[in-house]
């Protein structure tokens, strides 16, 4: 398969991380209308950070020539929410989605960008482990990455 | 033998005896791996997993000792401390370690335990922040696989801080 330029990987990675705060935006809106008291205003408090994270990545992306992704109208949500518990579901899988975007652009070769990925993924992750009520060993690492394969992404002695 | 290639032809090295061979590679200066010089120095890319290796036995060993020293804390603290191993585990597989070696890790420092819960708590909550802070270190020079491998085990560390600042406020 031909190597992608960086650049290219480099808007691409951003793009999948804006996707995934716009579907957080538009999920916490879906998850805060069944929660109430302390839950509604923590929803309330992450649907903030998450359209400043947007925010930030809409600069981030013009800024590198590139045309944001858009928001759509509505988003497919991994299950339908009908009450309170299913809402802190809910936000645990919006947070775990954009902790998961995050990490991949700690892939790219750009320093600056690791870095920045490596930071924004800390945020979602913990609001995941407090929607969830349990911490991960792995935030945003799929599981087939957790068990390389010989000579896959590891360092000979 | 790629400096020979000038001075002799394939036919003249096939000719050479057993004998007249090593004397003429000594003489012809042919600068080469010399396989007498012990084994080759490890790649940035090992050192660092290495150290991350260390770091990470590091925390699971304080993690033992505060919850030997504190036993009230071992159920706030085991599932921190099996995901540490988890971390260690995953770090590990990622070295492939020549047949029948064994890379060598540093030892965990023996530093004597803190003398409350609370003071206990504080320590790990400091190692972890110092775990997270050289995992983004490491960040660089890593490929994107490994790198990825930091970034998360950063994140999960992040979790834990939190999880131990509710302990410790909560």
């Amino acid at each position: 398969m031909p190597k992608m330029p960086s650049a290219e990987a480099e808007i691409q990675a951003l793009q999948a991380a804006l996707a995934a705060e716009h579907t957080a935006v538009y999920g916490y809106g879906v998850a805060g209308a069944m929660l109430t008291g302390a839950d509604n205003a923590a929803a309330r408090a992450d649907w903030e950070s998450h359209m400043n994270s947007r925010d930030t990545l809409q600069a981030m992306i013009s800024k590198l020539g590139a045309a944001p992704v858009a928001a759509s109208a509505a988003y497919q949500l991994p299950f339908t929410v009908h009450d309170a518990p299913s809402a802190r579901r809910l936000a645990a899988a919006l947070e775990d989605g954009v902790t998961r975007a995050y990490l991949g652009l700690v892939a790219v070769t750009n320093r600056t960008l690791r870095t920045f990925g490596a930071l924004a993924m800390q945020d979602p992750a913990k609001r995941a482990a407090a929607w969830r009520g349990s911490t991960v060993a792995f935030p945003g690492m799929p599981a087939a990455a957790l068990s390389p394969r010989r000579g896959a992404g590891r360092a000979r002695a | 033998m790629a400096c020979l290639e000038p001075m002799l032809r394939r036919r003249q090295l096939l000719a050479a005896s057993t004998t007249t061979l090593p004397l003429f590679l000594a003489l012809s200066a042919c600068a080469g791996p010399d396989p007498l010089a012990g084994p080759p120095p490890l790649s940035a890319d090992v050192r660092a997993l290495l150290a991350a290796v260390a770091a990470e036995q590091q925390l699971v060993f304080l993690y033992k000792r505060t919850m030997a020293a504190y036993s009230a804390l071992t159920p706030a603290l085991g599932t921190l401390l099996a995901e540490h191993q988890a971390h260690l585990a995953q770090l590990r597989a990622r070295i492939i370690e020549p047949p029948g070696k064994t890379v060598p890790v540093a030892a965990p420092a023996r530093r004597p335990i803190a003398g409350t819960p609370a003071a206990a708590l504080a320590r790990l909550r400091t190692a972890e922040q110092a775990a997270i802070a050289a995992q983004l270190r490491r960040l660089a020079g890593a490929s994107p696989s490994l790198a990825q491998l930091y970034a998360s085990i950063a994140a999960s560390e992040a979790t834990h801080v939190t999880e131990l600042d509710s302990r410790l406020h909560g």
